[in-house]
């Protein structure tokens, strides 16, 4: 088992070979199939990563031939195993369901060209989640960007490439911040490696306190643009409505999630809690939340399309994990951390659903899905799953993280904020409802709609499926996992 | 551009510089330069080969298949090059390495040599790529 420490920097490099293999195939099959098994070798390895860290505790992993300060390093810990896991899985779920959708949604000349962007972009979000060295993040996240931004244009019609240019334009810009965050850091540090970082900044806090404060806001309004934070979301809902269904499943479950976990990072790893919690941010970041919670639910309400109410729901959820990490607790952070999880399960199937009823009625209008819970009853289903799960019904994932962040609140003392959460659930439920009823009910809706008429093959209802006993078996049992993340969160 | 001086000279000049850009790319670990500069320098010579032949109907043509294939194989065999010294260095693994070789002859330095070559070809097409983009929209 001791070569499961190399497995971190072998997952980036298969993904990355992985994907530059595919543009060299002929068969848009084979690319397919490269796609998916290549990111299965993945899950496994992660798996037996989560394994190794579980016998040897966290690691760091010198990549190539040089010490820490000069050269590279991966840090995995509980954190990043468990993360990794749910990326790779999440990511082969929504490869698996893209066989059947790719070919509707996109020009077969560009296939090749979507798994490859897939490919490079699971790869480049692990290398943020893993790698230790800052400047290699932001590597990794100009990366990404590029990636995230051809799988918004793939579909290659008009208004993909305007969402797509409106999002690479305001990501640039993010990391440009976070690029200028990095250089202050490194101006008063002198060091790139987020360990050695830490070091030098627990001495020089006292002299450096404005610079702190510059830095921290840097990284939080850069890293809140690529992660859709509530003022600055404003990219989202185009690149979320226009893009390929699948495009938006990964975009919404796994891209946003690794800046926040990178945010995370960035404040528990490079500044360390202590000094945070002296400077202003934290509170902005809480009030963003909050705001974010309550306007993107309100906005998501206003929408008449589909995919842009489920677009402006994860801005929504978006609030609830930076409220998590504003709360500045151990129990808010876990919150946080266990609704990444259950927001990408979430989001995920609702968007590859979302994608499923497009393909069958070719409409994206809300008003059009009446008695659609007749004609695709399983895929509906699973809707019911996940939106009973984002409102906070128990028994759902979504319970449990609501839950958590209720505790968090009580244990930092803002009660008032409860209120907040409440609202935000009740108007999850003022959105999510309706459509479920207009599906099913009303005797005008459920006329003359034929059953099982307009449901996909199992195998395409295959990955929505998983998802949702994915997100029940998180809401029955969580322990397990709440487990790891307390775990996870003290070894930060 | 149809231009009879341009093109005589031009197909006196094009090998010239094609030699200097690989001189640039295989000295690259001994010397100044190296896989980008090298490749930036055989770029060019492509496009002005496309500048100067494209109204005669040159024989030559570069696909957009060709290019897509000589980058990916590039990317792979630096991937693969550099992955393995990755590992063995992360891991530990006490495994056959490429000599270093004799300082001062082109067939040392280890690695560093296929890595510019890799690197060199992915930049050549990547510079011919953005000119016909921009020129043309397609490649």
């Amino acid at each position: 088992m001791a070569a499961a420490a190399n497995f971190p920097l072998l997952i980036i490099l298969i993904l990355f070979l992985s994907s530059f293999m595919m543009p060299v195939l002929k068969r848009v099959k084979a690319v397919k199939w490269l796609s998916l098994s290549s990111i299965l070798l993945c899950v496994v390895l992660s798996v037996l990563t989560l394994a190794y860290v579980q016998q040897n505790g966290a690691f760091l992993y010198k990549v190539g031939h040089f010490e820490a300060p000069w050269g590279n390093e991966l840090k995995i810990g509980y954190l990043e195993a468990i993360m990794s896991i749910m990326f790779t899985s999440i990511a082969a779920l929504i490869t698996w369901a893209s066989f059947f959708s790719a070919d509707y949604e996109i020009k077969e000349k560009n296939i090749m060209l979507y798994y490859t962007l897939c490919g490079m972009l699971l790869a480049s979000l692990l290398g943020i989640l893993y790698s230790n060295d800052i400047f290699n993040c932001f590597v990794f996240i100009e990366l990404s960007s590029i990636a995230a931004c051809g799988i918004v244009v793939v579909k290659d019609k008009k208004e993909n490439i305007k969402a797509g240019v409106k999002y690479l334009i305001l990501s640039s810009l993010g990391s440009g911040l976070v690029l200028m965050g990095i250089a202050f850091l490194y101006s008063i540090t002198g060091n790139l490696n987020i360990g050695f970082i830490h070091q030098e900044l627990v001495k020089v806090k006292d002299l450096y306190h404005n610079t702190l404060i510059i830095s921290l806001g840097l990284f939080t309004v850069g890293l809140g643009v690529k992660s859709a934070m509530f003022p600055v979301h404003i990219w989202l809902p185009d690149a979320h409505t226009y893009a390929p269904s699948s495009s938006s499943a990964l975009l919404s479950s796994l891209v946003l999630k690794a800046y926040i976990l990178l945010y995370i990072k960035i404040i528990y790893r490079v500044f360390g809690i202590e000094i945070v919690k002296t400077l202003p941010i934290l509170e902005i970041v809480l009030v963003m939340g909050a705001v974010g919670m309550i306007f993107g639910s309100i906005l998501a309400l206003l929408q008449k399309d589909l995919k842009r109410m489920i677009a402006y729901s994860s801005v929504a959820q978006i609030g609830y994990i930076f409220f998590g990490i504003g709360l500045g607790n151990i129990l808010g952070l876990m919150a946080a951390i266990f609704h990444i999880i259950s927001h990408a399960l979430t989001k995920s199937a609702l968007f590859l659903i979302a994608g499923n009823i497009i393909e069958r009625i070719h409409s994206k209008e809300i008003s059009r899905l009446k008695g659609i819970g007749i004609e695709m009853p399983i895929t509906l289903g699973v809707f019911v799953v996940c939106a009973l799960s984002m409102v906070g019904i128990p028994l759902f994932a979504g319970f449990n993280s609501k839950w958590n962040f209720a505790l968090a609140i009580i244990d930092s003392n803002r009660i008032l904020f409860i209120a907040v959460l409440v609202a935000s659930s009740l108007l999850n439920a003022l959105y999510y409802l309706p459509i479920i009823i207009n599906a099913y009910f009303g005797e005008e809706n459920t006329k003359d709609r034929v059953y099982m008429s307009k449901e996909k093959s199992l195998g395409a209802l295959l990955p929505i499926l998983i998802l949702a006993f994915a997100i029940i078996y998180l809401g029955i049992s969580s322990n397990g996992i709440i487990d790891l993340i307390a775990k996870s969160v003290s070894n930060l | 551009m149809k231009d009879a001086l341009l093109r005589e000279i031009g197909k006196v000049v094009i090998p010239f510089i094609q030699i200097f850009g690989i001189y640039i790319i295989l000295n690259g670990h001994l010397s100044p330069g190296g896989g980008f500069s090298g490749g930036t320098i055989l770029g060019v010579s492509l496009i002005m080969h496309k500048l100067i032949e494209e109204p005669y109907k040159s024989r030559i043509k570069i696909s957009e298949r060709a290019v897509m294939q000589f980058t990916c194989v590039s990317l792979i065999l630096y991937g693969l090059l550099k992955g393995y010294s990755f590992i063995t260095g992360g891991g530990e693994f006490e495994l056959l390495d490429i000599p270093l070789g004799i300082p001062g002859r082109i067939l040392s330095g280890g690695m560093l040599l296929p890595l510019n070559v890799a690197v060199g070809i992915i930049v050549c097409f990547t510079i011919y790529t953005f000119y016909t983009l921009f020129d043309k929209g397609e490649i």
